[in-house]
């Protein structure tokens, strides 16, 4: 099997829940960021605690891209997904099929964990966004 | 602060000029300059010379070869408002008498460069890069949520390549010089959706400088002074304090003080030079810019008021999206073209009586930050 890298360490967890991206906040003004930041930027405190944020938020806006980029060949969606905690997290988007067409700002996206792209024997591993069907 | 002037002005033509190296295409603009001063290559004191790619010592390069030697040459590198910076390092030795006479060039050879026909490349520590995000997302993500939040359309973005493009036709240094429909930018190659290629600025190679000295001794060198009333550079803020993509905080601080410098507002501008690398942004900046309220401003291009002849022309040279655009010459650019604005030396493309204009240059995607740069300067005649 092949060796799992992730893209960044301490930006994500695989829980038996599902992907799970990793923020954190200041204790002193409550600011979160992701990704985790080592001071917070408003008030300058070092003294931050992690965070797991929701598995699921709201799309914020999205884009088709017919050009290839580093890692990606064309078409490849990405997105930006607005998070309950409060951020805009940038990421590609699992798209089925068909769905391209049915994105919506607005619509509801949950955080997936799986294989990016494969370097040599390892596959760098991260974080999309896929459409929740109801 | 002493008051600066604007008394020399120079341009390569822009294009894909690959025979072309960024020593040619900088003397040019230089040699120009110089002659459109009157001056002496001796008399040119300081200078600050901006280029992104494969630079080094690029303003000794270039000035070795119109004999200026042996003075104070600072190098910069701020990504599309490198121009701007090296501007901005210009008027503020001048403003503060520390010198009298200085050149700001900004020289990018596109086509030479180790990017040439590639997208630019995110850095190996860049997250959002190495997940996908590239310029042409960017700014179709802004493009996406501006339909969504105001109800602006794919027509509305790409009529604004229609109009640079035909203000490009008649500009002599523009790389397109074409005509286009609303149908020809809409059906040409989608680089990424909303965005087609025509909504696109092409890579393009090309210089542009500017001589500076005090208003008090610019009579020596010019009939026509143009004063800088306004020059500000400003580094991006933190994009989680951004409420909304579509409009730039540090760009619309940086125009606030601007127009506080100078002492103006919106309203007193006649015609506007600004960063359209894609179509869309020429819409989000106008609200930046204060031009018209925020949300507002496809109603303003479809007001037709942004064209030649209309309240207030933006990019009458054809802007990046005809002109081109050679990335650190682009902040010079700009304020060339407003300089002969102000003139009254525009010819086909000139804007009836204009006293009073505002460069605009930005530039540099940062993972985290609502831009990189922003470069602003406001002329008068
Ligand atoms: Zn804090």
């Amino acid at each position: 099997m092949a060796e799992r890298v992730p893209i960044r360490e301490g930006t994500f967890i695989e829980s038996a829940k599902g992907g799970i991206l990793l923020a954190n906040r200041c204790k002193s003004c409550g600011q979160t960021f992701f990704p985790k930041s080592s001071i917070c930027f408003n008030c300058f405190s070092e003294d931050m605690e992690e965070m797991e944020l929701s598995r699921i938020g709201k799309l914020y806006s999205f884009a088709t891209a017919y050009m290839p980029s580093v890692h990606f060949q064309p078409p490849y969606t990405v997105g930006m997904v607005e998070m309950p905690e409060g951020m805009r997290v940038f990421g590609p988007l699992k798209i089925q099929e068909g769905e391209r067409e049915r994105l919506r700002v607005g619509m509801e996206m949950e955080v997936i964990i799986e294989k990016l792209w494969e370097e040599g024997e390892t596959e760098v591993i991260g974080y999309k966004f896929k459409p929740v069907i109801s | 602060m002493r008051e600066v002037a604007v008394i020399g002005i120079g341009q390569s033509v822009f294009g894909k000029l690959p025979q072309r190296n960024v020593v040619e295409l900088g003397r040019e603009s230089v040699w120009t300059a110089l002659k459109d001063a009157n001056m002496s290559p001796k008399d040119v004191q300081f200078a600050y010379v901006s280029r992104l790619y494969d630079a080094m010592v690029t303003g000794q390069t270039i000035l070795k070869e119109v004999g200026i030697r042996e003075m104070e040459i600072v190098n910069v590198e701020n990504a599309c408002a490198g121009g701007s910076t090296a501007l901005l390092g210009v008027w503020r030795n001048i403003a503060l008498g520390v010198y009298d006479i200085g050149i700001a060039i900004g020289v990018e050879s596109m086509t030479t460069s180790p990017i040439a026909s590639k997208l630019i490349p995110p850095a190996k520590e860049d997250l959002e890069g190495q997940l996908g995000m590239t310029m042409p997302a960017l700014f179709a993500l802004m493009a996406r949520r501006h339909m969504e939040e105001y109800g602006t359309t794919v027509e509305q973005f790409a009529r604004v390549s229609v109009k640079n493009h035909h203000h490009g036709c008649l500009n002599p240094f523009s790389q397109y010089q074409k005509e286009f429909t609303v149908e020809d930018i809409l059906s040409s190659r989608m680089i990424c959706d909303p965005i087609t290629l025509l909504q696109c600025c092409p890579n393009t190679d090309g210089a542009a400088a500017v001589i500076m000295c005090p208003m008090d001794i610019a009579r020596r060198y010019t009939s026509k002074p143009i004063k800088v009333a306004a020059c500000v550079l400003k580094s991006g803020n933190y994009a989680y304090l951004q409420d909304d993509i579509t409009f730039c905080p540090t760009d619309y601080k940086a125009a606030m003080e601007a127009y506080e410098m100078a002492g103006l507002g919106p309203d007193d501008l006649d015609v506007v030079e600004l960063h359209d690398a894609f179509a869309p942004e020429e819409i989000f900046r106008y609200e930046e810019l204060g031009l018209c309220n925020r949300g507002e401003g496809a109603q303003l291009l479809n007001s037709g008021a942004t064209e030649l002849g209309g309240r207030i022309p933006v990019n009458p040279s054809g802007g990046l999206l005809s002109m081109g655009h050679p990335l650190s010459a682009s902040g010079v650019r700009v304020v060339v073209e407003i300089a002969r604005q102000l003139r009254g030396e525009a010819e086909a493309r000139q804007v009836a009586n204009a006293k009073t204009g505002l460069a605009h240059m930005m530039g540099g995607a940062v993972a985290g930050l609502d831009v990189g740069a922003v470069g602003i300067q406001i002329l008068t005649a």
